[in-house]
Parts: C-alpha cells; structure tokens; sequence
C-alpha cells in the first residue's frame, strides 16, 4: 500500500481512531498496530508477510541468546547466526538474479555459454531497509547499546507501518522506549505531522512526478533522441526529483507516525547546500549514513589505522552503500565516486592544510559531485549513464526545457535556503487556525495534489524499489 | 492538539478531497483490477460524483487540471463500448490483393513512427529504435499505464487514436496492448467473461474499432502487438484468448499486421529468460508479464520483422 492513495487515506482513518483508542492499553495497542502494519504489508502479497515475520523471530531468538548467556563465545555465535540470516536474505532476494547474470556473462566469456538458469525472484518491498534495521538491532544488543526486547516489540519496531518500506532505518533505543510509554491523547504533535504530510505530498506530487514525467523519464529513456540542452536539464532535474520524492517520502512517514504519537528520526537536512561530499553525507539519508558508519565503517577500523586503510574503508563502505541500493554496476558506480569523492576530500584535508576553498565554489563543486553520480543511480545500465554525461554538450532543439521545469529545479534546491523559523512559524499558524479551516486548508492540497499527478496517478516512490 | 480535533481536521480534509475530487475516484476505481476494493470504491464515488457534478463542484478540479496541462478524461458512449461485429467481415490482411505501397523511409526522411499501448510500449519503444537501421526510424512513445480496451469507462482507445493521428499524423502506428484486459464486456446485451468465445469476438471487435482509427482505412500500417505468454495460467488464457482476437481482427482491417510475440518467443512456453544473441538474459520482469529493458529486444525485432514486409529497408 502507498501513502498517496484511496485505500491508504481509508487505512489510516481506520487505524487513527482505533489506535488512540486502545492507546491506554498497550496490551491491546501493540497486537493491534502489529496487525494493521502487516496489513499494511500484505496488501499486495500477504507471503511478504512471512517473510517479515521470519525475520523479527530469528532476530529475537538470536538477541534473546547474546542478551542471557554469559559465553563471550555463545554471543559471538548468536550474532554471527543472525547476521548471516539477515544477510541471506537480502543475498537470496535482492543479489542472486544479479549474481547469476555475471556469472553465466563470465562464463560466456570463456566460452562455456550460459549454463546457470536464470529466475526472475520477486523483491519484496522494504528488505532491504527492515533487515538493516534487523543487523542494527542484534548488534545495540551484542554491544549493550539496548536491551533485548519481546518478539512482540521486535516486530513492531521492524514493521510499524510509517517506516516499513523506505525508512527512516530506526534503532531500536530509538522506537522501543517510545513504545513501552503509553502516549498522551490530548497533545498529538498535530502542527508539524500535519506539515510535514502537506509538504511530503507537494514534493512528490507536484515536483518529483512532474520532473519525472515531463523531463527525467523522456531523456533517460533515450538519450540520443535529445538535445545538450535537455539533458543538462535532465540532469539536475533529476536531482531534484529524487530529493522531494524521497524525503517527501520520509515528511510522510515521520508525518504519519507523528499523528500516531510516535516520532521518527529526521532523514533529511538540506543536502543540496552541502559545501563538502562529507557533509553532504551529514544531510542526505542520514539514518543509512550513520548506519554504514556505525555497522560498518567503524567495524572496518574507520580512520583509526592509518591512511591507507581509512581510504580502503571508505571506498569500501561507499562501495556497499551502492550495492545496497540494488544489484546493479550502476549503483556500485554511484557508491564509487562517492568514495572516491571522499576521499580526495579527505586527502586534501591532510595535505593542503593552508588551503581554503571559498564556500560558493565548495558548494558548485560539491553539488555537482552529486548530480554526476546520480547519473549513474538513474540511468539503467552503464550506457546509458555514459551517453547522458557524453550528450551534455550537445546542441539542438530543447522543447522539453520550459519554465515550470527549470523553476521546479531550481526551486526545489532553493527552498532548503529558507530560514528554519520560517517553517516553525508556519507550523504554529496553521495550529492556530479553527478546526475547520485546516480541514478546508488540507482538503484543498489533496485535491490540488491530484491535479497534479493526474490520470496516470502517483508513480511509485523511488525508494521503494530498494 | 487533542487527537480528537486531528481526526476533526483529517476527516474535514478527507472528505473535502473527496467531494471536490469525485470524478478522480471513479476512475481510480475504474482502473483498479476487479475485486471488493473495486467495488467499494465505486459504490461511494460513483453517487458522489453525481452529487458533486449536479452542484458544480467539478469546476475547481477542472481549472486545476487546465493549470497542470492534465488530458481531459476520453468520454464515453463510442463505438469501442457498443457497435456491431461487421466490422470484422471487411476484407484485412487476408483479402488484401493490392499491397499498399507506404512511404519507404531513408535516412534524410526517417519514418516517422507512433509506438503507444500500455505499460509494455515503454521499452518497445525504446528498443525499436536501437534495434532498426540507424537513421530509419523516427520513434515516439506514449505509453498510458494501466489502460486496455476492456475498459473504455477508464480510458478510451478510440477517441486516443482519433487525438493521436489528428496531433502527430505517424507514418506507422505501434500498438502494445492487452495486459489489463482481464474485465468482463457486454455485447448484445451480454457479459461475458475471457473464457467465453463471445468475448473473444467482443475483443477483436474492440480491436478492429481502434486499429481502424489509427490506420485510417490501411493509410497507414498498425503493427498490433497483444501481451506475451504469461507466468500466471489463468492470465496466460486471457492473453492467448486476446492473441487469437487480434489474429482475428488482422483479416479484416486493413493495414492491420498481427504481431505474434506470444507464440513465437521460446515456443509458446513462458520463461523468465530467454536467449537473445547467445547470451540468456533475464526478459521478464518479477509480475512474470513485462519484459525487462533487456529482454524487450526480442519482441522489437519481432515488430522490425514485420515492419520490413512493408518497409523493406528495415529488413
């Protein structure tokens, strides 16, 4: 199920009510807000379900024995199991198909033909975010960061519905003190769920599904067929359409879960005015960077062994950061000149100490960075991905770059300028305002959002493909 | 702020969207596939929307949609939805004596072709122009998700091939079309269901209605390709009912050339691979309906074949 539908809007008036109703009863509460999330999840394949369930079981069983045995060697075990589970799913679901498909092309390549099948696995939606979310939780408990918890709060804490299928990837001390405290009825955080709902669903529908549609997808499908013009447009329209579809996808979520009581941690600060790769990394899907960073980077040595193996660890946690994304040379392209980026920025810190780049220049240098590697996470193969960088200097007829494109580009990246207080300001207005007027005020952004997709509707969150 | 006054401002707003935005729910439901959700959905918006239209409350949705340059909804009541079976005993492929002789394209005059249909035209498109001659062809795609000819209510094919010949005048016409065709049609009266022979002959009435608005009486060929084999075995019935209808509606209009992707690509038999240049390569996409990128070469040299009985530069 998707946020920006007939049956979501029906679903969440549903759970709403009930759920503020049984709120003062965590023992009705908890089965309940399980179930609806799996309803949530099965709506489209009720076997997603099992999977999702197999998971909270295993990594319960598992944090339960590295919580209660005294054996340093038993935990190690217990964890490794669990990891490996994790893992095996994600290799099962999301990298065999892809895997395979190397292999045989190798094969071939010797001369050998084809000779693996190749089936189609079917990639259920989220796995990639609740398994990560599944590793953080069995490692806090390893390191004795959280305690173990009930199979019960393992499931919600992996399916609670808000942030199921593309995150925020929450940790567990994060969501499970939240859950053992029964929430307040009288003071939901209604000003800001309610903001960050209009605002997720303006950055979806009227920019990202119009750049999409009306530029990204056009050029993308076939580069040849356009003008330099058109796909320098292309490309920072689509850096714009992935920030407002994802982080629209996440004021939704944290929207969502704000109206139920519960709140989710930030995602998104302003990344394209990021003056370094290093800090854009600070603003941009900031749960997966800290997680690569805690479960991962840090894990590898971090920057604690020298040079050499700092640059190994970044380009290494960069590398898989891609690959997490999807199963693709693409995304290992894009995790690479991340790294990369890194770290020549990283170099440059160590070794021209005395220099200082005027921050005008940083932030073009550094946003451009960016834009260049989302080529390489849009584009469907590697071609296509070289003919869009190679197509930029080319010249001809641009009937694809208008005004309302080049101004949702450019606004897109310009509202992050916007003071913070400005926003809070907003918030506490529109609190303000009687009942009624932000029912009107609300009704009218769902009807304008519409418009906006029309006919063809709201295309898929980009991140739920992860 | 009480949870109390939230649900206040959530159901003001929900209903609000639904008054205003009553002809989007139709449709939504209208394109749903067949089911409880579907009917619930038009069960409420459906009233609604007569409500909401005898009061003029249409009228914002339709500004907004003018300032979003959104396509007005195709009306209904058209000879896709009720006319008569003639149509399919005029003389098409079969009775064709005289090949019509179409503009042959060069590289200075590239044949300018329209490749529309639903969701599977997207790569069709996309791979007719890098597997076809450099230069020859001109492609353009219009993909529109989700429709098919069973439900003209949604989205209608003819009056679509009426707007789209009247706006691009295409030298050929690619149609790819047929994955959300599992709905019941009415003819003579009737219901009839996929299984039912009547809706075969339904289909490929429906089929010859708009291949004759895109062809323009054999002006211009229209290459129709119906959905491939299926994983799914009841929607494999569906869609092989749906090939043997276009077959069907190809000897009678003229200009119309069957494509036959379904029975030709591995032997009739569904696999998620397929061998294309010696290499297997994953062709079907995780539904077990659409082919991937890659695979989509395989039924664009099926339409090239085709194409080049008439173009023969292509061959």
């Amino acid at each position: 199920m998707s946020f920006p539908t007939i049956e979501f809007a029906a679903f969440f008036v549903v759970v709403f009510i009930v759920s503020w109703a049984l709120m003062p009863h965590p023992r009705a509460w908890r089965p309940f807000i399980l179930l609806a999330s799996y309803v949530f999840y099965g709506w489209v394949d009720w076997r997603w379900v099992l999977l999702l369930i197999s998971s909270s079981v295993v990594n319960t069983v598992a944090a339960r024995v590295i919580a209660g045995s005294p054996s340093k060697v038993t935990r190690k075990r217990a964890l490794i199991a669990a990891v490996a589970f994790d893992l095996g799913l994600l290799g099962t679901f999301k990298y065999f198909g892809f895997f395979v498909d190397e292999l045989n092309s190798f094969l071939d390549t010797l001369g050998l033909g084809s000779p693996l099948p190749i089936v189609q696995i079917v990639l259920p939606i989220g796995i990639s975010f609740f398994t990560f979310q599944a590793i953080s939780y069995v490692v806090d408990v390893y390191r004795g960061e959280t305690r173990a918890a009930s199979l019960g709060d393992v499931a919600i804490l992996q399916a609670f519905f808000p942030h199921l299928v593309a995150g925020p990837i929450v940790r567990a001390n994060e969501l499970l003190p939240q859950l053992r405290t029964p929430r307040d009825p009288r003071e939901v955080l209604a000003g800001p769920g309610l903001f960050l709902i209009a605002g997720g669903l303006v950055k979806k529908t009227v920019v990202a599904d119009e750049l999409a549609r009306r530029v990204v997808d056009p050029v993308y499908n076939d580069p040849a067929a356009h003008s330099g013009g058109e796909i320098l447009l292309a490309f920072y329209a689509f850096a714009a359409q992935i920030y407002c579809d994802f982080s629209g996808y996440t004021d939704l979520a944290l929207g969502l879960a704000l109206l139920l009581g519960y709140q989710l941690p930030q995602n998104f600060n302003r990344p394209y005015l990021a003056l370094s790769l290093q800090d854009f990394w600070r603003r941009w899907h900031m749960t997966l960077s800290r997680w690569l960073r805690d479960y991962l980077y840090i894990p590898l040595g971090g920057n604690r062994k020298g040079s050499a193996k700092t640059y190994r660890n970044l380009m290494l946690t960069m590398l898989l950061g891609g690959l997490w994304h999807g199963a693709s040379w693409t995304f290992v392209f894009w995790g690479g000149i991340h790294g990369g980026a890194l770290s020549a920025e990283r170099w440059g810190r160590e070794h021209l100490k005395g220099f200082r780049v005027p921050a005008p220049v940083a932030w073009f240098v550094t946003f451009n960075v960016v834009c260049i590697a989302w080529v390489f996470f849009r584009a469907p193969n590697l071609d296509i991905a070289f003919e869009v960088l190679g197509g930029l200097g080319l010249s001809g007829p641009s009937p694809l770059v208008t005004l309302p494109m080049v101004f949702l580009v450019v606004a897109s990246v310009a509202v992050q300028l916007l003071p913070e207080g400005w926003w809070r300001r907003a918030e506490a207005w529109l609190v303000a305002r009687p009942v009624a007027w932000q029912g009107v005020g609300f009704g009218a952004l769902l009807v304008a959002a519409d418009a906006a997709v029309g006919q063809q509707g709201v295309a898929p969150f980009i991140y739920f493909q992860f | 702020m009480p949870a109390g006054r939230v649900l206040g401002v959530v159901v003001i707003a929900l209903g609000i969207a639904a008054l205003f935005n009553s002809e989007a729910i139709v449709r939504a439901g209208e394109g749903m596939e067949q089911g409880t959700t579907r009917d619930i959905v038009l069960s409420v918006g459906r009233p609604l929307d007569d409500v909401a239209g005898a009061i003029g409350l249409h009228l914002p949705r339709e500004g907004l949609d003018l300032a979003f340059g959104q396509e007005d909804k195709t009306a209904s009541g058209t000879e896709l939805e009720e006319g008569s079976t003639a149509i399919l005993r005029q003389g098409g492929q079969a009775g064709e004596e005289q090949q019509p002789s179409y503009r042959q394209p060069s590289p200075g005059e590239p044949l300018e072709v329209l490749v529309t249909g639903d969701s599977e035209a997207e790569f069709l498109g996309q791979r007719l122009t890098d597997q076809s001659p450099p230069g020859l062809l001109e492609v353009e795609t219009v993909a529109r998700n989700a429709t098919g000819l069973t439900n003209p209510a949604f989205f209608n094919w003819e009056l679509n091939a009426q707007q789209e010949v009247a706006a691009r005048d295409p030298d050929a016409v690619v149609m790819a079309i047929g994955g959300n065709d599992g709905f019941n049609v009415e003819a003579g009266g009737q219901l009839y269901g996929p299984s039912d022979p009547e809706w075969q002959t339904e289909f490929a009435r429906r089929v010859a209605v708009v291949a004759e608005e895109f062809g323009a009486d054999g002006e211009r060929p229209v290459y129709w390709i119906p959905p491939p084999t299926a994983r799914d075995e009841e929607q494999d019935e569906i869609y092989a009912a749906q090939n043997r209808a276009v077959e069907q509606a190809a000897r009678a209009v003229p200009g119309l050339r069957y494509v036959d992707v379904y029975s030709t690509l591995n032997g009739g038999k569904y696999s998620d691979s397929l061998k294309i240049d010696g290499r297997k390569v994953l062709a079907r996409q995780p539904d077990g309906v659409h082919f991937t990128r890659e695979g989509s070469v395989a039924p664009a040299r099926l339409v090239l074949e085709q194409m080049a009985k008439d173009y023969p530069a292509l061959g």
